[in-house]
């Protein structure tokens, strides 16, 4: 008997002395990818989960159906870091918006390889270009939009908005009427901020309805913003969401839509030729900007899924929807004609949330 | 029971080459060590308790827990069982889950008191200093519903002892290591006949800046027109990891000898952690402040009634937790502006009443009723409303959570036992159908104790206060998880007294949960909860422990665990698109293994610790996309240990080095962990005896 023991002792060592010399965790990182993506094409920013710095950036050709998922970390060797919030085009570079990273990065358009970065923002949404030299940077949980130099990639001002603290601090998305720039305030605020671009600061003010999410300009200088409501329980309010028609020169709501108590509408989107208005509320929805009534039916119905993220190729009208499925895969992308006929579908990655057209 | 005692003299080739193996590792530590070490007791049992029959556990060896001071019991776990620890940085949040399922779903008691987070239903287990506890039992599955509903995973059982020497004991040690770490332990005991009195005390801190190479960064190299002309992965340090935690820890016991114990717990933690910033994160460390503050008061008083047939308990017991989250961002001058201030209170009131009785050998009865009842006060956001004033973002809630269950437990003859156990849970107003559980075991073969077991429960779990009712997205229709467990396995333990002992013990479980509870994000930018998976976990857990004495004065003790442990979503696509289901769940490995060796000559005793995780998926999907999955690692912690025996002092020297491969590894996406590290610590005990009346 002892001697059997003595052999499982054995054996016990020969385990313990393989795994103890034999364990490495293999790193897949640092290998690069060449990449030439010319002509137009589709950017996909995913926005991946929170605190988990998996964010990343997906491109789609839609002349060859061909997605390529994570062109960012495979073209440089590194992550695009934790939630990727929007990304503009500007200067023949893609402007990647990584929020809670606190970076924006600059790519090329066709490698994906960085050619710069803005770092050390607070909490950074959208970014709006003015010139080569200047651009505003909204932020949640600040209450100052930063003023950047994109050609040096660094912070060159701020723009302190009233009334607003760094803890219930909001600006998203930029829109511009001449000198002035405009932009919906959305957590626990319920406006739109008019900044004059020559003085960096806020020069009015518009109240509407509860938590504004998105802000567009249509052909008729009209700006459309969605609210969403609050939530049940707010200390902010509770309300049915609206789609508002803002007039940019007289900045006065022109026109003002509701939608039902409950309702959480949300991405409002125009065609290339800014005429015509596309949202989600469940369905996707579409309508003429000179519409007076919402659309009775939808564009898209509701396929058993919350779609998450919204947009329309400039150049033929096709809609493209996001679908986050249960936020913890990759999501998937469904691409209709303008009449509403699926045409393709691709899988992306975690949380597609924003679109951006090259 | 048999202690080793007796010498064995029989070389053996591959023990020595293990030995020489170990010491060569040891080479360069040796000047250090000078602790005496004492190999645990191997027991060889005959006869089980009748109120574990059936019962699945894992009890944690009273040596581990006390290896050295600077252990949470987080640490303590990973090596030393087969449950998954998932732990997000070195003193940061460690959460452990069983059998594939959650954190949330294993129920964690001390000294009989829930301590789960009324709030998040999880318990931190980097916040439990090892050397805080004498008794750590995990109950796997079905087992835990003997002691606890809403255990759907298992139950940690965690408590404290009054096995305290007679006399005066006064015992110091203090820790020095790497990033400025230092570990602090001071306790006081006395023993008599009828009063057990103790006092501890562990104060831990570190700038904990450890070193890494960030995988997930480049750093650029410009030229002057700002041109990007090289990258490079930069070697980093953990940014804003900073940890300083205080535990004391009083307890009185007082035994009239007569059957009447009283007992006193108290445990109070004041904990100041920063966060530490993601690997993935560009913002600059003097810029922002992650930090995390917690004043947590424990206490129980308990009166223990035992007879020759019956016993009862009575228990009432007191938590309080002041928690508070401030994420500040520095705009200009030095000026730190508040971009997140979250506080929560938590008062929780406890009262538990048990009973046992045996009216025969044959027979044996437990009741047991407890309640906990929540006072939470939850302040997360300062808002300013609409028409200029100020607002909390929170809420204020007080919940009742009632448990009460009874079992019989039979054994027809020795070698045979039944069980059964039916319990019933009540929160708020809320009841949750009966939870019944069925246990037996029997003995095969007495030579060689083996023995096997089954057992199947139902088993509930309430939301948490924070799902139903956190701003924004708490979900009160929130329904109960809920799930079937199944579990079989057999065991084995034989030896032979003082020259070796060997055991182990191979498990099959099988559990479905329904109404799984995840977060998930709504459109409106936050996260909501509700009732979605339902998940197939099931698989097997291995144990083997093996007891060696070599020679005279040589002890050797191998421990080892092997988990595997499909966790399977077997729900309703959330979307036609939906490749989720059918798949493993986020973060959970499907193998996990720990092994402890540990060899001791005289006063001398080495112990080698290690574990590995495989290969997690981070999407529902499994998708093998490069950040869909985290590689597996394998980890091995040493530590030398030379005691010295002095008049009137004894002496303790001990050498540890963590991450000994220098490993290169995470355990969550975007946390960065340390490398190599070396902590010495140096121990003073003092024992002075009762005076002979």
């Amino acid at each position: 008997m002892e001697k059997h023991i003595y052999l499982l002792f054995s054996l016990f060592s020969a385990i313990l002395f393989h795994v103890a010399f034999t364990g490495c965790m293999e790193w897949d990182y640092g290998e690069t990818e060449e990449f030439n993506a010319t002509g137009t094409g589709l950017f996909i920013t995913n926005e991946g989960n929170f605190q988990y710095g998996n964010a990343t950036l997906s491109y789609y050709d839609p002349s060859t159906d061909e997605v390529q998922n994570e062109v960012f970390f495979r073209a440089n060797g590194y992550k695009l870091g934790d939630v990727a919030q929007s990304m503009t085009i500007y200067d023949n570079k893609g402007w990647v918006v990584v929020n809670n990273s606190h970076v924006i990065f600059a790519i090329d358009l066709e490698t994906f390889k960085e050619v710069g970065r803005i770092e050390n923002l607070t909490s950074p949404r959208y970014i709006h270009f003015l010139s080569d030299e200047k651009a505003y940077v909204t932020q949640l949980w600040d209450n100052r939009i930063f003023i950047v130099n994109p050609k040096t990639y660094s912070i060159t001002g701020y723009i302190e908005v009233p009334d607003m603290t760094m803890e219930s601090g909001s600006t998203e998305q930029m829109v511009q009427y001449g000198r002035y720039v405009y932009c919906n305030c959305w957590s626990y605020q319920n406006r739109i901020i008019k900044i004059d671009t020559e003085t960096d600061r806020v020069v009015g003010e518009l109240k509407i309805g509860i938590q504004p999410t998105s802000l567009v300009m249509d052909r008729y200088n009209r700006m459309w913003t969605i609210t969403d409501g609050g939530y049940e329980g707010s200390p902010y309010g509770h309300e049915a969401p609206s789609l508002y028609c803002i007039d940019a020169e007289t900045f006065s709501v022109e026109r003002q839509f509701k939608f039902r108590f409950g309702d959480w509408p949300s991405e409002v989107q125009l065609n290339g030729t800014r005429d015509t208005l596309y949202w989600i509320n469940n369905d996707i929805w579409r309508m003429d900007v000179t519409a007076t009534r919402i659309p009775v039916r939808p564009f898209l119905e509701y396929r058993d899924t919350k779609y998450y993220g919204l947009t329309v190729n400039p150049a033929n009208g096709e809609v493209y929807v996001a679908d986050a499925i249960d936020y913890q895969q990759q999501g998937v992308i469904y691409r209709y004609s303008p009449q509403g006929k699926l045409i393709d579908q691709f899988y992306v990655g975690i949380i597609p949330g924003a679109f951006c057209w090259k | 029971m048999g202690q080793i005692s007796k010498s064995h003299t029989k070389p053996l080739p591959l023990l020595i080459a293990l030995t020489a193996i170990i010491l060569i590792m040891a080479c360069p530590l040796t000047s250090f060590g000078q602790r005496t070490h004492r190999l645990g007791e191997v027991v060889v049992t005959a006869k089980r308790p009748m109120k574990e029959i059936g019962v699945q556990k894992t009890s944690i060896d009273s040596a581990m827990l006390k290896e050295n001071i600077a252990l949470s019991m987080a640490d303590i776990l990973t090596f030393n069982s087969s449950i998954f620890v998932k732990s997000y940085g070195r003193a940061t949040l460690s959460t452990v889950a069983f059998r594939g399922t959650s954190p949330s779903h294993t129920q964690v008691t001390w000294n009989g008191m829930k301590i789960n987070s009324p709030m998040l239903g999880m318990t931190d287990f980097s916040t439990i200093p090892s050397y805080f506890i004498d008794n750590a039992t995990l109950l796997h599955g079905t087992s835990s519903v003997n002691e606890t509903g809403g255990g759907l995973g298992g139950l940690v059982k965690l408590g404290t002892a009054p096995d305290v020497a007679e006399g005066l004991n006064l015992q110091y040690v203090q820790g020095i290591g790497s990033f400025k770490t230092f570990d602090e332990f001071a306790r006081i005991s006395y023993g008599s006949d009828k009063w057990h009195a103790s006092t501890r005390a562990v104060y831990s801190s570190s700038p904990n800046d450890y070193k890494y190479i960030n995988h997930d960064k480049k750093v650029n190299i410009y030229d002057d027109n700002h041109n990007i002309i090289g990258q490079y992965h930069p070697e980093e340090r953990n940014r804003s990891g900073a940890y300083k935690d205080l535990h004391i820890l009083q307890e009185i016991y007082y035994s009239n000898l007569k059957g009447d114990r009283f007992g006193l717990n108290a445990w109070y933690i004041d904990s100041n952690r920063e966060l530490p910033m993601l690997t993935t994160d560009y913002g600059e460390e003097t810029d922002f402040e992650n930090r995390q503050r917690e004043h947590t008061f424990r206490s129980i008083l308990s009166w223990n009634h035992s007879r020759s047939r019956w016993r009862t308990g009575v228990k009432g017991g007191y938590i309080h937790t002041w928690m508070a989250y401030d994420y500040k961002r520095e705009v200009g001058n030095g000026i730190m502006a508040t971009m997140t201030r979250s506080r929560s209170n938590v008062n929780t009131l406890y009262g538990q009443f048990e009973g046992e009785f045996t009216p025969s050998r044959r027979w044996f009865f437990t009741a047991n009723v407890s309640a906990h009842q929540h006072f939470v006060k939850s302040k997360d956001k300062n808002i300013i409303l609409q028409d200029g004033d100020k607002a909390i973002v929170g809420y204020d809630k007080a919940r009742l959570e009632l448990s009460a269950s009874a079992s019989a437990k039979w054994q027809p003859t020795d070698r045979i036992g039944l069980s059964a156990v039916v319990r019933g849970e009540m929160s708020g107003d809320k009841w949750a159908p009966a939870i019944p559980a069925f246990f037996i075991d029997g003995v095969v073969s007495r030579k060689g104790n083996v023995m096997l077991k089954a057992s199947v429960s139902r088993n509930y779990r309430f939301p948490t206060l924070n799902d139903l009712y956190f701003l924004p997205g708490g979900n009160p229709d929130l329904k109960n998880e809920h799930g079937i467990s199944y579990d079989a396995g057999a065991s084995f333990e034989f030896g032979k007294a003082g020259v070796y002992s060997f055991g182990g013990s191979a498990t099959w479980f099988d559990s479905y949960i329904d109404d799984w509870i995840i977060w998930l994000p709504t459109t409106k930018g936050f996260f909501s909860p509700r009732n979605i998976k339902k998940v197939h976990a099931y698989g097997i857990e291995i144990k083997a422990n093996l007891g060696l004495q070599p020679k005279k004065g040589w002890f050797l003790d191998l421990n080892g665990s092997y988990s595997w442990t499909p966790s399977i979503n077997e729900g309703e696509k959330m979307s036609p698109a939906d490749r989720s289901v059918g798949k493993q769940l986020p973060y959970v490995p499907r193998n996990s293994a720990s092994l402890t060796g540990r060899l001791s000559w005289q006063s001398w005793s080495f112990l080698y610790k290690w574990c590995w995780y495989s290969e997690r998926f981070t999407m529902s999907s499994n998708d093998y996309t490069i950040t869909g999955h985290l590689p597996q690692y394998f980890m091995s912690n040493i530590s030398l240990e030379k005691g010295l025996a002095f008049k009137p002092l004894d002496i303790s020297l001990k050498f540890a080095v963590n991450n000994l491969f220098d490993e290169d590894y995470l355990s969550v996406l975007s946390r960065p962990m340390p490398g190599i590290n070396f902590e010495f610590f140096i121990g003073i005990t003092q024992k002075i005896p009762l005076r002979k009346k």
